[in-house]
């Protein structure tokens, strides 16, 4: 005799916990996830783990010393963090940077979004499964780059190299050919990963239609960057308000159909290239000599009573620095608008109704860095 | 079908390529010349004493104050051997605290301290955080030893010209001399 | 007879299978992670012993001395007894595998349905690793390895069974004996790429690592085990990817003939069976290196969906054949048909998800009450 029962049997959803200490979660990440089965009802995100007070550090040292604390709000694109630090500086002060100095700039902030794009490329290929291989191969370029950093530098990761007003020394002098051969190597892992990728049915499987999102919405929960792109909203900061000298070169801003995943890595694998054509480029017409710094910068920086805000189109979206002067050697308020933090946000909306598994690779594709949500 | 064959070509091509990884402890890459380990104090063998003199510049700039230092008169400027008025007399580093800004390189007046380019700027790991305090014996070690070549300080393309050259041989860097 | 006692006899040729079994194990640790460091462009282990030889068995000796941890509320005996019930049974099929014509340690007329048969228990063992942690990683790991093994479990019989109706014996030496120089996979492609597709998934291997995928269940049913227990879960795991490629290559490939005659000697025949299960061991790495993770859902009904149907139509053709007499042409090219166009519908359907997909829109949901 069957089992019977005048009412349906009831089901309670599980909670995962998914962090602070996963693999998926890109730094310390932790998601609650709520889930029927396999199908994903509800996410909680908790941040705040990597919570430093950066923008306490920074209103706690003079202009010079907070170039230090920007790097390490986002470590994957340092360079860049460095430029909407000194173009705000500079926007205040009224400085005018050598043009070597803002090429050289340019050159070495668009390497830094090839060697986070490519980081992305990797983390995300991991996330969706392959054992370790776009991993492995971009890292392999990404290295290459970082060794390049070194050497024009000194550090790998924290490099503490643009100053306001200019770059903090002069460039190798083997600089030019060094990035010709450099990108040689780039376009090579650009090629790898493509090819690995792209055209790959399981891959295509696993992130089409996935965490879509529509133009509208994207807009709305203030996503930004890649993020935005893949929606079809052609918003890139570089073109929109072009800052530094970004006006003078020629390059695509690709744009995707759909807004999912799968749109959001081929906007990403599109930007490698452009940002590779930026930089030659930018070899092309750069100065070979002059100077590095502008003239008349004090050792120590006393900016006019005031307030800016400087954006500028980081690898992971608009990064913002909302700075206020009272005139003293150290800024009365830095405020960091954070691109992942925004993008972020929007992770309940895109992983809802979707599987665990997708909603790991939804994740992936914000291509967060916790440092720079929690800062 | 062909997106799974084109991947499986990729790791197969990859597969015949060199390895890029080294056996890194018994295999190191060469370090740039400008690479930043952690800040080193330099010694004058002329006079046989440090450059430091022991101002504190480097200790006021510096944004984690994970420096401390302390100066004395020099008992050589008395017997004349030395042109410092004052000497260093101790000097921490908190190497656990310094995050290699170069900070306290680029503001140092007498090219005294400089960041490690070797190794063994690098490989500082302790068991014991505490041990990451380097006093001012530790911080001269690597000068002194004469393991120190050519130390990177802009905007000059290395501290103290000569220094190291008579000792290591060509320098190689081209100096620029675009000041502040 | 290696022995006059029938038990010492026994006794050596177990302890032979059990000898071969953690041999083969390491080595084929050792070869898949210089394998996959090379497809990398890493130098994979490097350290201990030349070119790191002795990796694995520095492992497994770090294995035998780390601690066996049981969590607290884990259900003692279903969890303790769950490395057991997965491992046995892949000892167990090493007793009636043929690796040459005279080497086994018993050779059964119902050799293959033995170790079909045999090797299904052990998705009970991952059930219960997956039960008896107390785990919800584990759990859903554990749910998902018993939906996938049983998925693929059928294929891959199926995929079988349109070669034993060719060779009409289920005897492992007599399906060798019955391809001579032609092996099945000239006459049975598509049972081939069955059964590799479906031995992919029963090994827990890209692009089916789902119930242990790292970076969503972290590890799955074994997340919990340490210690000498997450050995024997491993073990088990490389044992079974050496019985399916050795069947792999008795069933398909032609055991130890090869295709200018059949009358080699037992040194000819290991160096045939070597290379052929190397050849398949190298696929299933490869694979693992190069494909992406897919879906619950989308593995499911590829399985239900494509493979199920795909395998009875292998088997349609085949009983065809046979009742009918037809030359074993008409096998070759009914069946590579079948795989062309299988594989055309395959990256057909991929293309078609490959097309605009429809805007899903979101909603902003109101929450209810906070989770956790």
């Amino acid at each position: 005799m069957p089992f019977e029962t005048d009412h349906e049997l009831e089901t309670i959803d599980l909670n995962i916990n998914v962090g602070p200490q996963h693999p998926a979660t890109h730094g310390v990440f932790r998601m609650i996830l709520q889930i029927d089965g396999e199908v994903v009802r509800d996410v909680d995100p908790v941040i705040g783990y990597m919570h430093r007070g950066d923008e306490k550090l920074s209103e706690n040292c003079d202009y010079r010393q907070a170039i230090g604390y920007q790097d390490r709000t986002d470590y994957l694109a340092q360079f860049n963090n460095e430029l909407v630090y000194c173009l705000a500086v500079e926007k205040l002060g009224g400085y005018q940077v050598p043009e070597r100095a803002e090429y050289i700039r340019v050159i070495l902030s668009e390497m830094n979004r090839i060697a986070s794009h490519f980081m992305f490329m990797g983390a995300f290929g991991t996330d969706i499964g392959v054992f370790a291989t776009p991993f492995m191969y971009t890292f392999r370029e990404r290295e290459r780059i970082q060794d390049f950093f070194e050497e024009v530098t000194g550090e790998r990761m924290m490099y503490n190299y643009f100053r306001p007003g200019g770059i903090g020394w002069d460039v190798p002098t083997n600089f030019e050919e060094r990035i010709r051969g450099l990108l040689v190597h780039v376009r090579e892992g650009i090629a790898d990963i493509d090819n690995l990728l792209t055209d790959n049915e399981v891959f295509v499987a696993r992130t089409r239609g996935i965490g879509a999102i529509s133009p509208q919405d994207a807009i709305d929960w203030g996503l930004s960057g890649p993020m935005l792109r893949a929606t079809g909203v052609p918003f890139d900061l570089r073109k929109a308000e072009p800052y530094s000298i970004y006006d003078r070169f020629e390059f695509d801003v690709p744009v995707g159909e759909n807004g999912d995943v799968y749109d959001r890595y081929t906007v990403r694998l599109e930007e490698l290239r452009q940002s590779a054509r930026v930089v030659e480029q930018a070899l092309d017409q750069m100065p070979k000599d002059g100077p590095i710094i502008a003239s008349g910068i004090p050792r120590i920086i006393r900016l006019p009573a005031g307030e800016v805000y400087q954006r500028c189109e980081n690898p992971r979206g608009e990064y913002g620095i909302y700075l206020i002067s009272k005139g003293s050697e150290k800024p009365y308020r830095l405020k960091i608008r954070s691109p992942c933090f925004s993008n972020l946000s929007a992770l309940r909306a895109m992983a809802v109704g979707h599987y665990v598994a997708d909603a790991v690779i939804i994740l992936g594709s914000i291509d967060i860095v916790l440092c720079e949500v929690d800062r | 079908m062909l997106g799974l064959l084109k991947a499986m070509k990729v790791t197969m091509s990859t597969m015949t390529r060199k390895p890029v990884t080294v056996q890194y402890p018994d295999e190191h890459k060469d370090l740039p010349k400008r690479s930043r380990g952690f800040p080193t104090l330099l010694w004058d063998f002329d006079i046989d004493e440090p450059f430091c003199t022991g101002c504190q510049v480097c200790a006021r700039y510096c944004p984690t104050s994970c420096m401390s230092v302390t100066m004395q008169d020099n008992p050589k400027f008395k017997e004349g051997d030395s042109k410092r008025r004052k000497i260093v007399d101790r000097f921490y580093i908190d190497y656990a605290r310094c995050m290699q800004c170069n900070i306290c390189v680029e503001v140092c007046n007498f090219e005294a301290i400089v960041m490690n380019n070797t190794w063994a700027g690098r490989e500082v790991s302790r068991f014991d955080r505490r041990d990451l305090v380097f006093d001012l014996e530790d911080l001269l070690k690597p000068s002194t030893t004469g393991r120190l070549p050519d130390p990177f300080k802009a905007p000059m393309g290395i501290a103290h010209h000569g220094w190291a050259a008579e000792t290591h041989g060509e320098t190689g860097e081209k100096a620029t001399a675009e000041a502040e | 007879m290696i022995a006059d006692n029938p038990w010492l006899d026994a006794l050596i040729r177990l302890l032979a299978a059990v000898a071969l079994m953690t041999f083969s194990s390491l080595t084929l640790i050792y070869l898949e992670r210089k394998f996959i460091g090379r497809i990398q462009m890493r130098l994979g282990p490097m350290r201990v012993g030349p070119y790191g030889t002795l990796q694995s068995i520095a492992d497994a000796i770090k294995l035998v001395s780390k601690e066996d941890l049981r969590p607290h509320t884990a259900d003692r005996w279903v969890f303790e007894l769950a490395p057991y019930v997965v491992f046995i049974p892949s000892f167990l099929t090493f007793v009636s595998l043929p690796f040459t014509a005279d080497w086994f340690v018993r050779n059964f007329e119902l050799g293959l349905f033995y170790i079909l048969a045999v090797s299904g228990v052990s998705v009970v063992g991952v059930v219960m690793a997956g039960w008896g942690s107390d785990n919800r990683y584990a759990l859903l790991g554990g749910v998902r390895a018993a939906a996938q093994l049983i998925s693929y479990e059928v294929p891959l019989i199926l995929a079988m069974l349109g070669a034993v109706m060719i060779a009409e014996s289920m005897d492992l030496i007599d399906i060798v004996n019955g391809q001579g120089r032609v092996p099945y996979i000239v006459w049975q492609p598509l049972g081939f790429l069955i059964f590799f597709i479906a031995a992919l998934a029963e090994l827990y291997r890209n692009p089916f690592d789902i119930p242990v995928a790292e970076t969503e269940v972290v590890g799955g049913p074994f997340i919990e085990y340490s210690g000498i227990r997450w050995g024997m879960f491993f073990l088990a795991e490389y044992t079974t990817l050496l019985i399916l490629s050795v069947l792999a290559s008795l069933v398909f490939l032609g055991g130890w003939n090869w295709p200018l005659g059949n009358e080699a000697g037992i040194g000819l025949q290991l160096v045939w069976i070597v290379l052929k299960t190397s050849f398949m061991i190298m696929l299933f790495f490869w694979a693992r290196a190069t494909f992406p993770r897919l879906r619950i859902d989308q593995l499911m009904s590829f399985s239900w969906q494509v493979l199920l149907p795909l395998s009875f139509l292998q088997i349609v053709i085949n009983g065809l054949v046979k009742v009918y007499n037809w030359p074993d042409i008409v096998l070759l090219l009914s069946s590579g048909g079948a795989t062309a166009l299988a594989l055309y519908f395959i990256y057909a359907s991929v293309q078609r998800m490959q097309e605009p997909y429809p805007q899903r829109f979101t909603t902003v949901m109101t929450r209810k009450e906070p989770v956790g």
